[in-house]
């Protein structure tokens, strides 16, 4: 038994190594700039947004190559005219088209090398409400869901998207500030501990209740925040944006998902290029990427603060800083009160009122709005 | 003898000595060295002496009678000395010492005038008293023995297990008449009537005689003993030299001693492992399940237990094969000439067999490994007629996955395995075997998800002797494979799905010896089918998963095969074989008609029949030609050529990398083809050094009509019209596989490479999409050149060392060729299938066998298996893949063991 102990033991050394490293094949045909057409055509009172863009090289630095200059235009199948108006990166946007939602719509570009794109003609899908978005905390992480529901059962295809916004602190909580000659007490208006952060999602979150008896979608996971995630530290919250899908354009985004993000498990389907729904009528043989939807974008907003959750979760800050203690003039000067500091002043050491020197820490530290923003944004409210 | 005896209690100090063409002078010097003994002897005389000779704690005695056997030299031991002589005169020149004349006269005349044997002094008269001097008197005596022909037939078996020798050859040298037993050890061989001597050879056995008179028909039984020592360098069995004189190409055959000395990942022996070591076989990566034979896909094997088929013969995700090593007697792989007995899939056949139980006493093993464990249990029920072997073996395995990469991670998995065999020889005409098998595999992979599958299968045969000539086995049985998958996770979504399939065997065999140039088998096969493709139900209260169900299918494939293997003249031998094969789709089942020439996609389905039960949907049918010539151009150097035709009706529908336990399986139907094989192979056959070296070039072309191969974004599982989703193929594949073998003496085992090429097209734009344009498009599998060394030393009895060498180009991939910007964060975009290759393939694996003493009489008999897998770490890429992470896709590759693996094993036998 003991033998067999140290074998074990010695295997685990020898496996306990990454079998997981980067790949970066030298790819030949990489020249290729094929259009990209992400977004969705509201039918009702919100905006219509398009995004333009073209394919890169797999090494390139940049991931999107803005289409400038194009033409869009919404199209019903009796041929009325919705044109979008260009506003800039890419993007060409209309307000509010509302729509007859008995017709079915295509969208039709003309790009500035004068190429011609249509999509197939799409119906309108009225996506129902999101009927909660609600939180599981998991052991190490807090599982966010939606649930929604269609009386009708027409919607069955569903995709979520996200923005995210929580409110997070620096490390160090900086009581001074430097005018360039002296060390003062920081105003209210000049705290830089407490900052707000956004971001949207980068997965592909579906669902779809095609396999139910009702059209039912109960607590899909629609984001995983793992307990030591900045995010959940104070106060969180998420916009959850609900669309509704045809069976093609759910299969659509499905093969997207499996080829960037279920990929890689031994048992994972090989990657295939599953095409879309427009195409470029100057020449047909010249490949699209994009779906486009008509559909309406309802939404529901939450939040989530540290109460809600378990105390032993401790955020990992992302830098790691010391502090350094500053005595003697020449030195808080330098490093201190000099514009820009070389520190930021965390305290002052000795008599609050009568310091005998400061210590000081790292910009990264304690500055939390070099990754954020200090006004939160108009939905917050404070709990 | 009186001398011997007195230096007795000197001798007791066993020697271990190793000359390779030594001279006598060193001969003599290590041996005084270890023994304490004075030499003497005359230079003069043994200066063309060269000794070669290998051995651990044998005696003085033991040593010499080695080094001298075969030759003209004598030795003497007389107390501390030892006199060495040549020839049987006794010199007197010898310059010390004195010589006592009876001891030398003594000595003489106890020179063996058979082969001399070191096993133990018991086993060796018990061999010697029995058979090879003894006359036998085979059919009714007469006085004068009549002219013609006569046929003896009889099995020929382990003296000490009672089982059954496969591949023995039976040989007469003056006549030229010889037959190889079949896989009962059975034999009929028809030869002039008269005194003949039988050569018998058998693969581990040791060579034995028959002397016999041939009266008329009759009966004997040949009884062989275990090769248990292998000191003589040169030994001839059977085995090698069927490799040149066989008709049959591309077969390999191994038995378990050759595949237990290969390192495995974990230390137990793999046969799956070791097929892939052989040419012409290859993988997607390591552990997987499935292997290509020849370009063909993985389901186009047909892996046989007994004659019972096994659907999946894996464990634990690939990393082991469902085989109990310790059960398993031998393996053989036909790539080229399948038998005409075989049929149902178009690449190979694998056919694994298990041992017989030991009909003479109760026997058992047992090994612990790190991760599995095994025991074995055979004996007599009655003794010398009936017996049993059971096997069994179990998995505490789950710290293993813990280890392996994040795919791995958070996952549990269990397996087990039995074998049960039951043979009963009724009496010299009636033999019964039967056999039941289970596997079962539990596992949840990373995450809430469970999954199991399990075989089972049971058949019984009866094996009935007509007369010399003729003899019949009737099988019948039930092979079973069946998977499910859970989660309950979520309860609005909780399900359960179940696959199963059923497979009822009836078959037939006749073996016919008509005379000695004709060995004939026919027969018939009936296999029918009943598949569950998938039900899916709710698993639990608040589940509201709709019930899917994919409707039950039903077939009946039969088959009807003739077979003649016809010796022209003793240097062109043809075997000649159709199988007729017919294949019903049976009811109760609903088929859809689409529009002809026309995609097979739901907008063009026309109407749809249903029919009842067991009504004939549609039928396919056709004849399958097997063909197979050799022409001999001298002893050990022959030409083969053959051509196969095959049929495949059922079709494992998967689109992963490697095969999923959860990749479902189609019946041919009026809308899904059957695929159709063709194969054309030459070799040229070369055996050198006293057939112990076997060296083979074979070259192959084949062609492959109705592949599935699937649309983007295919759905297979639970689909109601998988017609929909694939896409029929064509397949060609060609190539050269070298062979070099070494099947004797201390340095065995093979060197292969091959040269191989295999290509899919779809280029019928009436079925749908075309893939990569209509051009022709490497397969999954095509991995252009192949290498494998695998190489045993043993330094003693005891102590043996282990190589394996293997080297394969990457398989292809599909790499993207570009990234975009969609859904929040970059994708990669694909293009042509197939484009790019993974890194190459390269792997060595190490491992040392040491035994426990050799003593036979001992309560238990060890043995340690101790080694590296992936000696040199290379991190072989199992797969590539692009992913997105935070918004930013990055490229990886993956490896299943980028370290080296140490492993032990631990085996004990009773």
């Amino acid at each position: 038994m003991k033998r067999g102990y140290i074998y074990a033991v010695l295997i685990t050394a020898a496996m306990d190594g990454a079998c997981k490293k980067p790949y970066s094949p030298v790819i030949k045909s990489g020249g290729v700039r094929y259009l990209v057409v992400e977004g969705v055509i509201n039918p009702g009172s919100d905006s219509t947004i398009i995004t333009l863009s073209r394919t890169v090289k797999l090494s390139s630095k940049s991931a999107s190559d803005p289409e400038l200059h194009a033409q869009v235009t919404v199209e019903s199948d009796q041929s009325a005219e919705y044109p979008l108006l260009e506003i800039g990166g890419g993007k060409y946007a209309s307000p509010g088209l509302n729509l007859d939602n008995s017709r079915e719509y295509r969208l039709k570009i003309k790009t500035a090398d004068g190429k011609e794109y249509a999509s197939d003609l799409v119906p309108v899908k009225i996506t129902p409400p999101i009927d909660s978005v609600g939180y599981k905390v998991l052991r190490d992480s807090l599982e966010i869901y939606a649930n929604a529901h269609d009386p009708t059962g027409n919607t069955k295809y569903y995709r979520w998207d996200y923005d995210e916004t929580w409110r997070f602190h620096a490390l160090y909580d900086s009581q001074f500030i430097s005018n360039g000659h002296v060390l003062e007490y920081r105003t209210a208006d000049q705290e830089i501990f407490f900052c707000f952060k956004s971001d949207t999602s980068a997965d592909i979150v579906l669902g779809t209740s095609n396999k139910l008896s009702q059209d039912v979608i109960y607590q899909n996971p629609i984001v995983l925040i793992r307990g030591t995630s900045e995010k959940v530290e104070l106060e969180y919250s998420i916009l959850v944006r609900q669309y509704a899908l045809t069976k093609d354009a759910y299969d659509y985004w499905q093969n997207i998902k499996k080829n960037t993000e279920q990929i890689g498990s031994i048992f994972d389907a090989q990657p295939s290029e599953a095409t879309g729904n427009i195409h470029c009528t100057s020449n047909p043989s010249v490949p699209v990427l994009g779906y486009i939807s008509v559909c309406t974008v309802p939404s529901k907003r939450i939040f989530i603060t540290k109460q809600d959750l378990p105390d032993s979760w401790q955020p990992i800050y992302p830098y790691t800083c010391g502090t350094d203690t500053l005595k003697g003039q020449g030195r808080i000067q330098d490093n201190l009160i000099t514009l820009p500091p070389q520190f930021i002043t965390v305290g002052p050491v000795g008599d609050y009122f009568n310091p005998t020197g400061w210590v000081g820490t790292d910009r990264e530290c304690a500055d939390c709005t070099i990754r954020g923003d200090l006004k939160p944004p108009a939905f917050w409210i404070y709990k | 003898m009186i001398f011997k005896l007195a230096a007795a209690q000197d001798q007791n100090k066993p020697i271990s000595v190793d000359f390779h063409e030594a001279k006598i002078a060193d001969v003599v010097a290590d041996l005084e060295a270890k023994t304490g003994y004075h030499f003497y002897y005359s230079p003069a005389q043994f200066d063309s002496l060269k000794v070669t000779v290998q051995a651990t704690d044998k005696t003085i005695e033991n040593v010499l009678d080695m080094a001298f056997h075969g030759t003209t030299y004598h030795y003497t031991i007389v107390q501390q000395n030892i006199f060495l002589t040549k020839g049987r005169q006794v010199y007197n020149e010898l310059a010390v010492g004195f010589f006592h004349e009876s001891a030398v006269n003594n000595d003489l005349e106890k020179q063996p005038t058979t082969a001399v044997d070191y096993t133990s002094e018991k086993e060796k008269k018990v061999a010697e008293a029995t058979t090879e001097n003894k006359l036998y008197t085979i059919g009714i005596r007469t006085n004068n023995i009549k002219s013609g022909t006569a046929t003896l037939a009889g099995y020929v078996k382990d003296i000490k297990t009672g089982e059954p020798i496969i591949g023995a050859s039976i040989y007469d040298p003056v006549t030229k008449a010889g037959i190889a037993t079949d896989q009962f050890g059975y034999y009929s061989l028809t030869m002039p009537r008269g005194k003949h001597t039988l050569y018998i050879k058998g693969l581990g056995m040791k060579d034995t005689r028959r002397l016999i008179i041939l009266y008329s028909d009759g009966k004997l039984n040949i009884e062989m003993q275990e090769q248990v020592t292998s000191l003589k360098e040169v030994q001839i069995s059977a085995e090698k030299v069927a490799n040149v004189r066989s008709v049959q190409m591309g077969v390999n055959k191994l038995d378990i001693r050759s595949i237990k000395q290969i390192p495995t990942a974990f230390g137990e022996a793999d046969v799956l492992k070791v097929v892939l070591t052989l040419p012409g076989v290859q993988t997607v990566g390591e552990a997987t399940t499935g292997f290509n034979v020849r370009g063909g896909s993985a389901d186009q094997n047909l892996i046989l237990l007994n004659d019972a088929t096994i659907y999946n013969p894996s464990h634990f995700f690939g990393f082991f094969s469902a085989f109990d090593p310790d059960i398993v007697k031998d393996i053989e792989l036909y790539k080229s000439t399948i038998p005409e007995k075989y049929g149902g899939r178009l690449s190979s056949v694998l056919d694994v067999t298990d041992r017989d139980g030991n009909t003479k006493k109760f026997t058992g093993t047992a090994g612990i490994g790190l991760l599995t464990s095994r025991l074995n249990i055979e004996g007599p029920i009655i003794k010398d007629k009936t017996s049993f072997i059971f096997g069994g073996r179990t998995t505490y395995s789950d710290w293993l996955l813990h280890l392996l990469p994040d795919a791995y991670k958070h996952s549990s998995a269990s397996f087990y395995d039995l074998n049960l065999g039951i043979t009963s020889q009724i009496n010299d005409k009636n033999t019964i075997y039967l056999m039941g098998y289970m596997s079962n595999d539990n596992f949840r992979l990373n995450s809430d998800t469970t999954y199991a599958y399990s075989n089972k299968n049971a058949n019984i045969k009866w094996k009935h002797n007509y007369n010399n000539k003729l003899y019949s086995v009737f099988m019948t049985g039930i092979d079973h494979y069946d998977y499910s998958i859970a989660s309950t996770a979520n309860p609005v979504n909780g399900y359960k799905l179940d696959f199963g399939i059923n497979q009822y065997n009836l078959k037939g065999d006749f073996n016919y010896y008509p005379n000695t140039k004709h060995t004939i088998d026919f027969g018939f096969s009936s296999i029918y089918y009943k598949m569950n493709p998938g039900n899916e139900q709710p698993d639990g209260s608040k589940s509201l998963v709709i019930p899917q169900v994919v409707a039950q299918e039903q077939a009946l494939e039969s088959a009807i095969y003739l077979g003649d293997k016809y010796d022209i003249t003793s240097d062109l031998s043809v075997s000649a074989g159709i199988r007729y094969s017919l294949y019903a789709y049976l009811g109760p089942q609903t088929v859809d008609h689409y529009a002809p020439n026309l995609p097979k996609q739901a907008v063009n389905i026309l109407d749809s029949t249903t029919y009842k039960q067991n009504q004939v949907i549609n039928v396919y049918q056709g004849p399958e030609i097997r063909l197979s010539a050799r022409y001999t151009l001298s002893d050990d150097l022959s030409l083969k050529a053959a051509y196969n035709s095959m049929r495949q009706y059922i079709h494992l529908l998967s689109n992963t990398t490697a095969i999923s336990p959860t990749d479902t399986y189609k019946l041919s139907d009026p809308n899904i083809k059957p695929q159709l094989g063709q194969q054309i192979s030459l070799g040229i056959y070369k055996n050198a050094k006293a057939n112990t070296i076997e060296t083979s070039v074979e070259v192959y072309y084949k062609t492959i009509s109705n592949y599935l191969d699937y649309r983007s974004g295919a759905t297979l599982l639970l689909n109601q019209h998988i017609e929909q989703d694939v896409i029929n193929t064509k397949g060609k594949a060609y190539g050269v596989e070298f062979l070099l073998r070494k099947t004797a003496g201390k340095l065995n085992g093979w060197l292969s490479y091959t040269y191989s090429r295999t290509y899919l097209q779809q280029n019928d734009p009436f079925a749908g999409e075309l893939i990569n344009n209509g051009d022709w498009y490497p397969a999954n599998y095509d991995k252009p050149n192949d290498f494998n060394f695998n190489g045993n030393y043993r330094f003693s009895h005891r102590f043996s060392i282990s190589l394996d060498v293997t080297y394969s180009t990457g398989r292809p991939i599909t790499l993207p060729i570009a990234k975009y910007e969609y859904g929040g964060s970059e994708r990669v975009y694909y293009s042509d299938r197939k484009a790019y290759r993974i890194p190459d393939y390269f792997r060595t694996d190490f491992s040392m066998n040491i035994e426990g003493n050799h003593k036979i009489h001992q309560l238990t008999h060890n043995s340690w298996s101790i080694g590296v897998y992936n000696l040199t770490g290379r991190a072989n890429a199992y797969s590539t893949f692009f992913q997105e992470q935070g918004g930013v896709i990055n490229g990886y590759q993956l490896s299943i063991f980028a370290k080296p693996i140490p492993f032990i094993n631990y085996n004990i036998r009773f």
